[in-house]
């Protein structure tokens, strides 16, 4: 089983002694992790029943043609529509483009995923994070993170621990870190530097399984089955009900959360990561998880990495879920984004 | 110990070739002649009927990846063989004829007169550019190639004369190609995330929120305390900013 | 006791002058300045000046536009003030000041033009002769070595005896340098002359030095037909342009044969090789420049002195 494999990487160092053993959350005696390996694999099937649901819908094949956009030269593809995604496109071009894209522009003005189906004939641009303006890619890249944290957390605590993700707010890079607010079943809880470093490596693990970032939008009614043991969830699926007909969901290895994207093309982008530290958010009763990460082949001395992680180790106040209404609104930048997800 | 090199025979010349002008090489050439492995032809000659192939490789693709030291050798000959061809262009019959010996493939004597020259014809530096590449490529599976003669491994390991060695490679360049540039560009960007998430950090500990920032021992749990500096006075700053 | 600074007490002097002795690697150090001491050239595009495609306007590093540039051909004249271009034995700052000691001494005396196949009397001081100067005069046959430790060899026949003098030019006994004859041959060498008849190498010790009206240096293009074997060294190896054909009556088939495999028509082709035996250009300039106000000077001085 997938799950299992990754926690034999982390049995094989042998087993971590805390100081004070109360203190001791990380997960190491796996017989006992089958609730949250049910979970996950149960919200993982139904994703993958839906998604097999989507391909058998499409029918009959079309062509489309997708001019790629590229600073060498416009090269024009004829891919499959509803079938082919950005990611099938760098096919054609080169092993290297497909590798490093964070994400794909579709049309110069609107962010793609890497594994979402083209469904139309357009542009497409590939965007990196060493791209003169990499706005966007940075924020695809934030994002990521903050869910690939989520993916670790559910994974990592104990199962008598019970961890109820709650959601992470949209990406700002200026705060200094990215986000992940979650109900963990623990009273005053402060973690260990050694728990923070175990997180710190469960990212890392995560980004060598170079897992791709799988995109789906679903119906109510399978969101709600899907996100059944998380009253946030649900909550969230029905405000964003108020506003748009489908939800949309991603999937990382077994993880699956909801998020409006864009998200990168796989996990193997990042390249340092620093889980920093938790704040207990009390109105909330929430646990924020920050960190800070840069992509891979971003290149930053050890010394101003460590600024950036201890500026990610102060509490980010920025949209914590009492003080700010999450109602799925978009901000003004992926307005045009939105409209896609709306139609 | 490292024994010394033996130093090359003086060359029995009485002094410099004044007669013949030449054009200073802008790359480090070496003293010691690189023999390089043998081929078909042994001998001087047959050194440089090899190195007549890799320089005509060379001004064909333009960029080329083989073994280091003869692609240190052959960057030499491509160099003097531009130099040449800049400094008396092809109206001066023993550049023709050294062009026409050096160039196995005709036109690439009408591509160094006509396309190579006019490009260097203003450098001021090297005309072209060499790197050490990888000995082998994780394409390859971290293994470097086997003998294309002898695949069987087993084979290749019993007999050293065919072992699987990687010897180091070289690449070698004419600058001005058409390809992407094998290292990128050292601009630094400030859009860039670690320049965003630094500089955001740079005005948020300049900020008062941030200069009143301390971080206690046992809530960050990792025992460090960072104290950032005051921010400087109005005086360093420049008039605009004020 | 010799004039000339040796590689040892160069050293010696340099450290007495309070600077370290540079040393070159096996590596070329020809840099834009002759007091340079970086090993390899500079990379000129440092200064951000390049477009992506590394193309730059050149620009005349060395020399401005005001100064002319030297008359290349002027180092024929003066082929002992350039270094030989063997790489390991080079040093910037010895060149440098072995120049300048040659400059000295070309004030002292007059060193003229001549090349290999002039015929030249030399007056040297003996402290033996009754008037302390004893003279010779010859036919040179080589000039040896640069800097300070340049050489000629001058080769006459005196009484059916060969005699060759090996002379230092830059030899304080030195007292005075004539040319006789101003001439050129096809040669670099005139060795040849030792397995020749005596008339080629014969010229008397009271010979009155032709006058040359014209501005070239004339080109003798004698060939010489050498003596029957055994000779001094194996003139029919290399192809000299002043011995006659007659040479391959001389040699056995043999030896013809053997001549045929020696030689090496890939050799011409041999850019690097070529390379390696040649000062480029720029260095050349960059000599000329530092010499020739001073020479010029020391030409007019002694050629007033002449008349």
């Amino acid at each position: 089983m997938p799950l299992r494999q990754s926690f034999h990487h982390i049995t094989r160092a042998g087993r971590w002694v805390f100081s004070k053993p109360k203190n001791e959350v990380c997960s190491r005696n796996f017989s006992n992790s089958i609730p949250v390996l049910n979970s996950a694999l149960r919200r993982s099937s139904l994703f993958d029943a839906e998604k097999e649901k989507q391909r058998q819908a499409v029918g009959r094949i079309e062509k489309i043609e997708v001019d790629v956009v590229s600073d060498f030269g416009n090269e024009l593809l004829i891919m499959n529509k509803d079938l082919s995604t950005p990611y099938d496109c760098t096919k054609h071009i080169s092993k290297f483009v497909g590798q490093t894209a964070v994400v794909a522009l579709v049309d110069s003005n609107q962010p793609w995923d890497m594994h979402r189906p083209l469904s139309e004939a357009c542009s497409l641009q590939f965007l990196k994070t060493t791209d003169k303006n990499p706005w966007i890619p940075n924020n695809v890249f934030w994002r990521s993170c903050s869910f690939m944290l989520g993916a670790v957390v559910t994974e990592a605590f104990r199962d008598d621990i019970s961890v109820i993700l709650h959601s992470f707010p949209s990406p700002n890079i200026q705060s200094g870190s990215f986000v992940l607010d979650a109900y963990i079943g623990l009273e005053s809880w402060i973690p260990a530097p050694e728990e923070l470093r175990q997180l710190s490596k469960e990212m890392i693990k995560l980004s060598e399984r170079e897992l791709p970032f799988e995109r789906l939008s679903v119906t109510q009614e399978v969101a709600e089955e899907m996100f059944s043991d998380n009253p946030y969830k649900i909550n969230h699926i029905s405000k964003i009900f108020g506003n748009h007909n489908e939800v949309v969901i991603y999937r990382v290895g077994n993880h699956v959360d909801i998020s409006r994207g864009p998200m990168m093309s796989h996990t193997g982008l990042i390249g340092r990561c620093t889980i920093a530290s938790t704040h207990y958010l009390k109105e909330d009763q929430l646990y924020r998880f920050q960190g800070v990460a840069l992509p891979k082949g971003h290149k930053l001395n050890h010394y101003a990495y460590g600024i950036l992680e201890k500026r990610a180790m102060l509490l980010n106040s920025h949209m914590i879920p009492s003080e700010a209404s999450l109602s799925y609104e978009p901000t003004p930048e992926y307005a045009t984004e939105a409209k896609e997800v709306s139609n | 110990m490292r024994l010394n090199k033996p130093t090359p025979l003086r060359p029995l010349i009485h002094y410099a070739e004044l007669s013949k002008l030449v054009s200073r090489l802008k790359i480090p050439v070496h003293w010691h002649v690189k023999k390089l492995r043998r081929g078909d032809v042994p001998g001087p000659e047959g050194r440089l009927l090899k190195l007549r192939a890799s320089v005509t490789a060379l001004f064909k693709y333009e960029r080329i990846e083989m073994d280091y030291y003869p692609a240190d050798e052959a960057r030499g000959y491509a160099e003097r063989l531009i130099s040449e061809a800049v400094r008396n262009g092809p109206q001066c019959p023993e550049t023709m004829e050294m062009a026409d010996w050096w160039l196995e493939e005709k036109q690439l004597v009408h591509k160094l007169f006509k396309v190579l020259v006019p490009r260097y014809q203003n450098y001021p530096t090297s005309y072209t550019n060499f790197y050490r590449a990888p000995f082998w490529y994780f394409s390859d599976g971290f293994q470097p190639q086997l003998n294309e003669e002898y695949p069987d491994k087993e084979i290749n390991e019993t007999i050293p004369a065919f072992r699987t060695v990687s010897y180091p490679k070289g690449l070698l360049e004419l600058k001005g190609n058409p390809y992407p540039p094998i290292f990128p560009s050292k601009v630094t960007n400030p859009r860039s995330i670690q320049n965003v998430l630094l500089s955001s950090a740079k005005d948020f500990y300049k900020s008062k929120e941030g200069g009143s920032e301390r971080l206690s021992n046992a809530e960050s749990g990792r025992g460090i305390e960072f104290v950032p500096n005051e921010p400087k006075s109005d005086e360093n700053l420049i008039e605009s900013s004020k | 006791m010799a004039f000339y600074v040796s590689r040892l007490s160069l050293g010696l002097e340099l450290r007495r002058l309070g600077c370290k002795t540079m040393r070159c690697s096996g590596v070329d150090c020809r840099s834009s300045s002759s007091t340079s001491t970086t090993l390899a050239p500079r990379s000129l595009a440092d200064d951000g000046k390049t477009d992506k495609l590394g193309r730059r306007e050149k620009k005349n590093l060395m020399m401005s536009e005001s100064v002319d540039k030297p008359d290349l051909n002027l180092r024929f004249k003066y082929p002992e003030m350039f270094p030989e271009p063997f790489m390991i034995w080079r040093n910037p700052v010895k060149e440098k000041l072995e120049r300048k000691d040659m400059l000295a001494r070309r004030n002292c005396i007059s060193i003229p033009e001549f090349y290999v196949g002039s015929v030249l009397r030399v007056n040297l001081s003996n402290i033996h002769q009754p008037d302390k100067v004893s003279s010779f005069v010859g036919i040179c046959i080589e000039r040896k070595e640069t800097g300070l430790r340049a050489s000629i060899t001058l080769r006459n026949v005196i009484d059916n005896l060969g005699v060759e003098i090996k002379l230092e030019l830059y030899d304080p006994r030195l007292l005075k340098i004539e040319v006789l004859r101003l001439e050129r041959r096809l040669d670099p060498h005139l060795r040849y002359l030792r397995d020749a008849p005596p008339e080629y190498s014969t010229f008397p010790l009271d010979m009155k030095p032709d006058i040359n009206r014209s501005d070239e240096v004339p080109l003798n293009r004698i060939k010489v037909k050498l003596n029957p074997r055994p000779w001094t060294e194996n003139w029919h190896k290399i192809e000299y342009k002043g011995i006659d054909e007659s040479i391959d009556d001389l040699i056995t088939n043999k030896w013809k044969a053997r001549r045929e495999l020696l030689r090496k028509p890939w050799e011409k082709y041999d850019l690097m090789k070529t390379y390696r035996a040649t000062l480029p250009e720029e260095e050349m300039e960059e000599i000329l420049t530092e010499i020739k106000d001073d020479v010029e000077e020391h030409d007019r001085k002694h050629s007033r002195r002449q008349s």
